[in-house]
């Protein structure tokens, strides 16, 4: 169960026209097993947050096979891949974006009343269980725009966590934390990729953040540095 | 397919901004309210003008037309004969109905037909001592007369209802009174193309505000018409109808024209500057309030993309937790759609508002003491149709556009 291939990605090749054709992507090809907690480290504009789009099933202009659980992603429709995304991948942006005008606990139960398995009440609960989970209890009620850098940070992670994905993904999640935070994060995501066998795929330039990692994938030039 | 996080994004969306949002619905209310207004008292101008015409005409008139120009005969058989003809005589034609109880009996069994009058119309001189004016005297069936074209209501002074027994009565209008310097009991000298002189006994006074009709007209008893000119019991000039619809004058006539040998001849065809001048003010009307329409989807169109624009990132963010294209879409279209449901229920109740604001002003011309103003359902109906149809499609475009943005573009940043 545990060494089941969820995420595999075969080959993937991505260009970009503007301003000049500009290969970004140069046949990346890798799988990464259930519950396994990957960092994706490289050098500035390597491609790991290209990647990480194509990854994610929100860039579908690639070349190359994603295939998630045996299932092929990368010939099915936008809105097939939208609903295929609200229940199977939380994000975790570079940036935190949050619905700025919505409350703290709203924000995190957006993807949960978007996939309309529980009812209102359930999910406000396990909303908020998310929230104090990440030190945000006193903070629900609050907007979202009414939040500091990091606190918002946290209420994305939240959001990611809500749906209980296959795969949370994050495009330097603790970028904008203290060490404090970015610790409180880590446990975060190592505990439920080991209780829950969530897997967790993220872009970091924290050394100490990867090291502590499943494993490590390093972006070099458009393709992964084998080592 | 709706679901509830959709319509709370709207909400939020529409009450985050509450300024723009009023913004966007008073285009609405103000064209909508334009839109009722403008149709309503374009209506009651209609409505006025044609309250006016209806006084002394009947929505559908049944008299006997002069024969076709027979002076050239010759050139009807032998067309490329020069012909030249002095002097022609023309036999005498009949004048007038002659069977109009016949024609009455058919018309009664007409179900759209709301009332029927007979008259006898002659072309006299009016003389009292030395002045002497042109002009008709009508005789008429007093009570079906007053059921066609509300006589009584333009009764001055006298009573109308005298004129069943006074055969040697006469209502005359205002103008032509002054003018011939009649009171109410002055007799009255009537002289006909015929050569024939009667006395009558002025026993009312009428005024239609009509300067044509109030400056030549008057009228006795149909009998005492008969008399005048000598005609039999049941000779009439003209027969005048009333249906149901005013519009509906053609249906009628297709109808009756097959059982009367005489010519029909609508309200629509005997004037049409005047059904011109109706169907132009309706045109006027609507166009002005689809402009104002136009004006405010515009004002909604600008507004969403401005909206969309500032959510560009949020719109992203949505997409990428598993919204779809459709439910984009969504999430804006019921913002426009709120927008022209509240804004247009304003709209109506500020266009009635403005419409009883407006229909107290007063206008003191052609019998009017305020202007006109009419209050059509059916009007404020179709204003609502066309204020949601407008906000449809300028909330729709951006909603599209909306559904469209690539989210990777955006949150790449
Ligand atoms: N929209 C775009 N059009 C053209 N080139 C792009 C576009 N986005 C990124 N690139 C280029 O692609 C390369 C990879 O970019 P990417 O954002 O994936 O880098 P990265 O590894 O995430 O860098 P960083 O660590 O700074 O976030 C860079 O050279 C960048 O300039
Ligand atoms: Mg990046």
């Amino acid at each position: 169960m545990q060494n089941k291939i969820i995420l595999k990605a075969d080959n993937i090749v991505k260009y970009f026209y503007q301003p000049d054709k500009f290969q970004v992507l140069k046949g990346v090809g890798f799988e990464v097993k259930r519950g396994e907690f990957v960092a994706l480290v490289g050098k500035s504009g390597s491609g790991k947050s290209t990647l990480l789009y194509v990854l994610s099933t929100l860039d579908t202009d690639y070349e190359g096979d994603l295939t998630f659980n045996d299932t092929l992603l990368s010939n099915k429709k936008q809105n097939e891949l939208a609903a295929f995304r609200n229940e199977h991948i939380g994000f975790v942006f570079q940036f935190h974006y949050l619905l700025p005008e919505f409350s703290a606990l709203e924000n995190v139960m957006i993807p949960a009343l978007k996939l309309n398995k529980k009812s209102k009440e359930e999910i406000e609960a396990s909303a908020f269980d998310n929230l104090k989970l990440l030190g945000l209890g006193d903070q629900a009620l609050k907007k979202a725009n009414k939040l500091s850098g990091g606190q918002q940070q946290r209420v994305a992670i939240a959001r990611a966590l809500i749906n209980k994905p296959s795969i949370i993904m994050g495009d330097e999640p603790t970028g904008n934390l203290d060490s404090k935070n970015s610790q409180v994060v880590f446990d975060i995501f190592r505990e439920i990729s080991k209780e829950r066998g969530q897997t967790i795929i993220t872009v970091t330039h924290d050394d100490d953040f990867a090291n502590n990692c499943d494993r490590i994938i390093e972006m070099m030039d458009g393709k992964i540095q084998n080592k | 397919m709706a679901s509830y996080i959709n319509y709370r994004i709207s909400q939020i969306h529409l009450t985050s901004n509450i300024r723009q949002t009023i913004v966007a619905m008073l285009g609405v209310i103000f064209g909508i309210s334009m839109y009722v207004f403008m149709t309503g008292f374009m209506t009651g101008v209609n409505n006025a003008q044609n309250d006016l015409a209806f006084s002394s005409l009947a929505h559908v008139r049944v008299y006997n037309d002069r024969p076709a120009d027979n002076t050239n005969i010759v050139s009807k058989v032998f067309p490329s004969t020069v012909v030249n003809l002095r002097h022609p005589k023309i036999i005498k034609y009949t004048d007038g109905i002659k069977n109009s109880n016949v024609i009455l009996d058919a018309l009664k069994s007409q179900k759209d037909i709301t009332g029927v009058t007979t008259q006898v119309n002659i072309n006299v001189f009016f003389k009292n001592a030395g002045n002497k004016i042109n002009g008709s005297v009508s005789g008429v069936d007093v009570v079906n007369e007053n059921k066609v074209f509300n006589t009584s209501k333009y009764i001055t002074e006298g009573n109308w209802n005298e004129l069943k027994q006074r055969s040697d009565g006469i209502f005359v209008s205002v103008d032509l009174a002054n003018n011939l310097s009649l009171k109410v009991s002055d007799n009255l000298n009537i002289f006909t193309s015929d050569g024939i002189s009667k006395n009558y006994k002025v026993i009312g006074l009428f005024k239609t505000d009509v300067a044509s009709i109030d400056k030549s007209k008057a009228y006795i008893n149909i009998n005492a018409a008969r008399q005048l000119i000598g005609a039999n019991q049941s000779y009439v000039s003209d027969i005048q109808i009333n249906i149901k619809d005013y519009n509906k004058t053609k249906n009628i006539i297709n109808q009756i024209t097959s059982i009367i040998p005489y010519k029909t001849e609508s309200w629509q065809m005997a004037n049409q500057q005047l059904a011109a001048g109706s169907s132009l003010r309706d045109i006027i009307a609507i166009a002005v309030s689809l402009v104002i329409l136009l004006v405010a989807g515009f004002g909604i169109y600008n507004i969403m993309n401005m909206t969309i624009n500032q959510k560009i990132r949020e719109i992203a963010i949505l997409k990428a937790m598993g919204f779809s294209g459709p439910d984009v879409t969504q999430i804006f279209l019921t913002q426009a759609i709120v927008i022209g449901i509240i804004g247009g229920f304003i709209g109506l109740g500020f266009g009635y508002l403005t419409a009883n604001l407006v229909n107290k002003i007063p206008f003191e011309l052609a019998g009017m003491s305020t202007l006109p103003m009419a209050y059509t359902l059916k009007d404020y109906i179709l204003a609502f149709m066309f204020g949601l149809v407008t906000t449809f499609i300028a909330g729709y475009i951006p909603a599209r556009k909306a559904s469209k943005i690539d989210p990777v573009t955006i949150l790449r940043g």
